[in-house]
Formats: structure tokens, sequence, C-alpha cells
């Protein structure tokens, strides 16, 4: 015989009044069918229930707040920097050595300093699965837009701007990294430097 | 059970809130909460993404509570958190949607928000509103966290009768929070 809500409601008060956690998605698994109703009965009660004392954890988890989003969900996972960015060059498909360029983009994504708006869907992607979490929300990164056209513009190379950007392909072309440009595609960054 | 009403009981509690606020305990504010919001995020959005957006929520009242908002009072701070978890669930998957200011500087307006200022529907409300033999095993239950056992202990009852009083009470909790 399967769990009411009722009985579910029962045992979500009780955790509740011992100052359990709630585990609110556990008792939604088991109400299987009809999770949507007890979800609602869950809302209502929690939006009426006085708050509780605070506990060990949560007290923990609000000092981690200043902590960027992306770092405390690595740390949460206790993931360290490099454990990650290794799962991101499986998950991604990429060369070994590009790893130390994406341990740099990742690094800099995780900290704030890298616009989150312009990486990639498949990094977003493999981030969710390494973190088990909505990375591009904790970065702070804009939905893609639903329909939104790819813009394309015709690339005018005349003399000045061949000069502005010959040092960097220079650069470029010295450096020791594999398939930079992928890499930074991926990262939406514009220049390897 | 305690002396007091269960509007005065609501009043306690934002006044405890309160006086975090103005001793500048945030963390403990926020902590105390934290159960709530977690809750009632994944509940809302039916699963796991609302940790996501409880996430969001946490990082949003800490945000203005380190700024040194809502310090004024005008506002319950639980009125503060329950509109912040609606309007984060429902505008999780909106484009630009955190972009949107929810709470002006000097505290909330809109009809919505009114309507949750006003709601009186605690739990304290519900207690009172069940006859009295069970009303004294909710309010145990409920308001003082007490386990069947004890409770039984504290009224002079068998334990069988206070299971038989939570068996009563629990449907009419869910005709209440549906209603």
């Amino acid at each position: 015989m399967s769990t009411t809500p009722d009985q579910l409601l029962d045992e979500l008060v009780g955790r509740w009044t011992r100052g359990e956690p709630l585990a609110v998605d556990e008792l939604l698994t088991r109400a299987g069918p009809r999770s949507d109703e007890l979800a609602t009965l869950i809302d209502s009660f929690l939006e009426r229930a006085p708050r509780r004392e605070p506990s060990p954890e949560a007290l923990a988890f609000v000092h981690t707040l200043d902590t960027p989003p992306l770092l405390r969900a690595r740390q949460s996972r206790k993931l360290k920097l490099d454990d990650l960015v290794a799962g991101l060059v499986e998950t991604l498909g990429l060369p070994q050595d590009a790893r130390a360029k994406v341990r740099r983009y990742y690094q800099e994504l995780e900290l704030g300093q890298l616009d989150p708006a312009g990486v990639a869907v498949s990094v977003w992607v493999a981030l969710a699965s390494l973190l088990g979490r909505d990375a591009r929300g904790l970065a702070g990164a804009p939905l893609p837009a639903v329909s939104a056209p790819a813009m394309y513009r015709k690339a005018n190379f005349d003399d000045d701007l061949l000069d502005t950007i010959a040092p960097g392909l220079a650069r470029m072309m010295t450096e020791p990294s594999v398939e930079p440009d992928q890499v930074d595609r991926l990262f939406g960054v514009s220049s390897a430097d | 059970m305690s002396e007091l009403t269960h509007s005065s009981m609501r009043d306690a509690r934002d006044a405890e809130d309160n006086r975090l606020l103005e001793n500048g305990e945030i963390d403990l504010l926020l902590a105390g909460w934290y159960e709530t919001i977690v809750g009632r995020c994944v509940a809302k959005m039916r699963g796991p993404v609302g940790e996501d957006v409880a996430q969001f929520v946490c990082e949003r009242l800490w945000r203005e509570l380190k700024a040194g908002r809502h310090r004024d009072g005008r506002w319950p701070f639980r009125v503060i958190v329950h509109q912040v978890i609606g309007f984060a669930c429902r505008g999780w998957y909106e484009q630009r949607w955190s972009e949107l200011e929810l709470l002006e500087a000097d505290g909330p307006t809109g009809d919505g928000f009114t309507s949750d200022v006003e709601l009186q529907l605690t739990l304290e409300g519900f207690v009172a509103s069940l006859p009295p033999g069970d009303g004294e095993v909710a309010g145990l239950w409920l308001l003082e966290g007490l386990e069947s056992d004890q409770i039984a202990e504290r009224l002079g009852k068998q334990p069988n009768a206070v299971y038989q009083a939570r068996f009563r009470i629990v449907p009419r909790l869910r005709e209440w929070l549906e209603g």
C-alpha cells in the first residue's frame, strides 16, 4: 500500500517539530503520482508555520554566503579544483593538455572574473553533472534566448586591424597549449591572452 | 500549553526577528528561516531545482540584510521571506527575472504583499480552531514540538488517546491548509 499525502504530511510535521531536516524532495518522491497534492500541502504548511531555531548546519550555510556561488557548490561537493577540471576536460572531450587553460578559465568563472554570458551550453551541462546543480544559475548567467537568431558580421581585415592583432596572433602561435580556440570558444573568451 | 494567544505568539516571533535585526545578528536570523526557505522552494518547484531557487533566495536575503535593509521593522521579516520565495519561484524560468527589483528601499508594496501581511492563517490559528481536547494535543504537537508519548504524559492521557487525536487532527490540518 502506498503512503498517502496525509501520512507524508504527518511525517513532515514530525520532522519540523523535532527540528530535523525536512527533506521535502524525498517526501515528494515517495508521494509518487500524488506529489503535486503533497507539495501544495507542504508549501502551505511552511508558509504558515513559524521559523525554527537555527540549526548549526543552517548557520554554517549562511556563513558561506559570501563565497561565490560556484565555488560554494564545488566545496559542498568536496571537489578539488583539479578534480573538477579533470571532469570538465573529460566530459567536454578535450585533450588532456587543454587542462591548464580550462583550469584558468574555470577558476575565473568561479570567482566571477569571467563573464558567464559567453560560456557555451555544453560547459554548463558538464558543470551541472559535476556539481549536481544548475551551474548557469549559480554563476548568474542569463538564460539562453528562446529564438535568438545567430548574428554574423563579415570580417573586414584592413591593415590597421592586422597591425593590431598581429602581436597577439604571433603570441598565440608560439603558445604550447593545444587547441586553444576550442577552449576559448567554450568559455566565451575572444582572445587567448 | 503556552498562555500566549496565537496572535501574541506570532507577534513575539516577529519581535524576536526584529531583535536579531537590530542587534545585527543577521546570520542567526537567516539561518532560522533556512529550512522554511528550502522546504517551500522544493515544494513549489516540485523537485531538486528548488534547492537552486532556495540558494538564490538566501543569497538575495543575505545581500539585503548585509546592506541594512528591513531594519526599520515596517514589515515583519517573515513576510519578506515569503514574498521573496514567491517571487523567486514564480520567476525562475523567466528571462532576466533576477534583474527585477522586488523590494523597494522603504519596503514592499503591491496588492499581493498587502494580503500576505494581513495573513492571519498561522498554525496558532489552526490550533485555536480545534475542539478543546484535540486543540490541546495539536498545540503541544505543532506549537511546542512534543512527541506523542510526551503529550500523553503532559496531559495525563493514554498514548493511544493521543495517537487517535493526531489521527483526527491531520485531516483537519490538511483541510485547513487547502482552504
